[in-house]
């Protein structure tokens, strides 16, 4: 390096660190603290000594930390054309939507200043491809494309006379090389890919680039790329967590719907218990409302959605009962009974195969279980019962009890309150009772959706 | 041979200097217009072969411009320039009689070729 460029040299360098640690565009401080790189380190080491690779260690140890890469590419193609005097500088990113290389900075102090994301370069354009052909003498062996070694081959009779289809290509580069007013391209690789392209003009004192110069540009270049393709990591992953996390909710809601549907094809069958599972999955959600805070229902793995869930299934098992016992008129016959009790298994049965539905189908098993122990089918009692067939019995034998049967008149809602109380530690889980007269008191009983109508 | 002209319409100050640069190191007369008003004016009082307008832009927007442009000269060539691909709109500019359309960001010798083109269609 001769003693000219020196000095713009060092100057740039401080300059580019100085820039990293003020640049305001999402810039992290490094846990190290700012000082081991606003340290003047120049100042102490002769010019002609500067050692490259410590500055090259600290900026990209830096750029990773820029969260967007084009506060990175604004700050890098700043510098050069701040520091280095060039003609222009501008960077060409790699956009895959549509394939193709877009110009998305680019600055001049003299001649060309392309308006950023107004030129594209396509993905086949000789400018771009050059770099994946790796031709050895299009390319010095810093990997970078030079104006001059394009001249140079053109003006070779050899390569035009011997080969004519590479002095053909020569000529399209030059054009293109001519299009943008490149001197210098930098391909910037994150492992093979070609991620940007970093385009310089002419510097404006006429020298010529120094092999050191081009190799600071090859590895400041790949560094960006680093950087590049790490936020466009981040960004993927972001937005595969944001389709991921849509889809979820997607499914669950498709699921909740089948559920809802399921419940009306049940209902539908029995005109008398119209609107029964919609009512009962309501008063579910108003008492475990009242229960919120208990251990429990904390330690609940999905406790709400196996409420909701079960709460509209637990009579689907009814699917499996004659249509003359269950719509029959007048009292049952302790035979017909027996089949009407059938529908808590039966419902267990169906929803049994869904694995991820285990606790649903375990709930709509006992949802006609007592506290004491005097339910069905299996006759277990107190806790025991399940959380979620607990809560379902009373809201179960509310609905029951206020609305109108074939063998009776329904119960007003006062005497309807009274059986549950009554009932409070025989048949129905004490706890749950009261949740349930609370929500009645506050009014979450009466004011749910269609049941308003029928109480 | 006479200089062929253009009109460059758009709001960004640079992006009608790199344009204006572009096109008159290839020998063309380029104006440079930066709303549909100035244009509109300079298509009555010099009225250049083709126009270059861009559809995006504060007050007079490009097709409204185009309009405009119509009532005053039916023959001056016109390439649109837009940013999105919005089909209704390029639908419209084409009934309206824009020759064609140029999508942001473009490629360079694109718009060359497309400029050559369409100005060979003009006889001289």
């Amino acid at each position: 390096m001769n003693d000219k460029k020196a000095p713009s040299w060092v100057k740039l360098q401080n300059w580019f660190v100085e820039k990293l640690v003020t640049h305001d565009g999402g810039i992290s401080p490094l846990p190290g603290g700012e000082k081991s790189l606003t340290r003047p380190v120049s100042r102490e080491i002769p010019a002609e000594k500067y050692d490259y690779q410590l500055f090259l260690e600290k900026a990209s140890r830096t750029m990773i930390r820029f969260k967007k890469p084009e506060h990175l590419i604004k700050m890098i193609v700043r510098t050069i054309d701040e520091q280095l005097h060039v003609t222009h500088t501008a960077v060409l990113l790699y956009k895959a939507n549509k394939n193709s290389y877009i110009l998305i900075d680019s600055k001049g102090s003299e001649g060309l200043k392309i308006p950023v994301g107004f030129v594209r370069l396509s993905a086949e354009n000789p400018l771009v491809s050059v770099f994946d052909e790796k031709q050895s003498y299009l390319v010095s062996e810093t990997g970078i494309l030079r104006y001059e070694d394009v001249i140079t081959g053109l003006r070779n009779r050899n390569i035009l006379e011997q080969q004519p289809d590479l002095y053909d290509k020569l000529l399209l580069i030059k054009k293109q090389m001519d299009l943008i007013k490149a001197n210098l391209c930098v391909p910037c690789y994150f492992k093979k890919d070609l991620l940007g392209v970093l385009v310089l003009g002419e510097k404006i004192n006429g020298e010529k680039f120094s092999r050191e110069e081009m190799g600071f540009f090859v590895t400041l270049a790949n560094d960006a790329a680093m950087a590049i393709a790490n936020a466009q990591l981040i960004e993927n992953l972001q937005q595969k967590v944001g389709e991921v996390k849509d889809m979820y909710l997607r499914e669950h809601r498709i699921f909740i719907h089948t559920s809802i549907a399921l419940a009306a094809a049940i209902d539908a069958r029995d005109p008398y218990t119209h609107g029964h599972t919609e009512r009962v999955t309501n008063y579910c959600i108003a008492i475990a409302k009242e229960l919120c805070g208990i251990p429990e229902m904390a330690n609940y793995k999905n406790f709400r959605e196996t409420l909701q869930i079960a709460a509209l299934l637990h009579d689907i098992g009814k699917i499996g009962i004659p249509d003359h016992v269950l719509n029959k008129h007048g009292r049952l016959t302790p035979e017909e009974y027996e089949e009407v009790k059938k529908h808590s298994i039966i419902g267990a049965t169906i929803l049994h195969p869904i694995k991820e539905l285990g606790d649903v189908a375990r709930e709509v098993r006992h949802h006609q279980e007592c506290y004491d122990g005097s339910g069905y089918p299996d006759g277990i009692r107190g806790n025991n019962i399940p959380l979620v067939a607990r809560i379902i019995s009373v809201a179960d034998a509310f609905d029951a009890m206020t609305t109108n049967r074939p063998y009776r008149a329904k119960k007003s809602v006062e005497e309807a309150l009274f059986e549950l109380k009554r009932c409070s530690g025989t048949q129905f889980d004490p706890v749950m009772v009261s949740a349930f007269l609370l929500a009645y008191e506050k009014g979450n009983i009466l004011s749910i959706g269609s049941s308003q109508q029928r109480l | 041979m006479m200089m062929r002209k253009l009109l460059v319409v758009d709001d960004e100050v640079d992006i009608c200097d790199f344009v204006k640069n572009f096109f008159q190191e290839r020998g063309y007369s380029v104006s440079v217009a930066l709303n549909g008003e100035d244009a509109l004016a300079m298509v009555k009082s010099d009225p250049p072969e083709l126009i270059l307008l861009d559809i995006k832009m504060k007050g007079m927007d490009g097709i409204a411009t185009l309009k405009h442009i119509r009532d005053i000269n039916k023959n001056i060539k016109v390439i649109m320039v837009t940013a999105n691909e919005d089909q209704d709109k390029m639908d419209e500019a084409c009934r309206l009689g824009a020759c064609e359309y140029i999508t942001k960001p473009l490629v360079l010798d694109h718009l060359e070729r497309t400029v050559e083109n369409n100005l060979k269609e003009i006889k001289v």
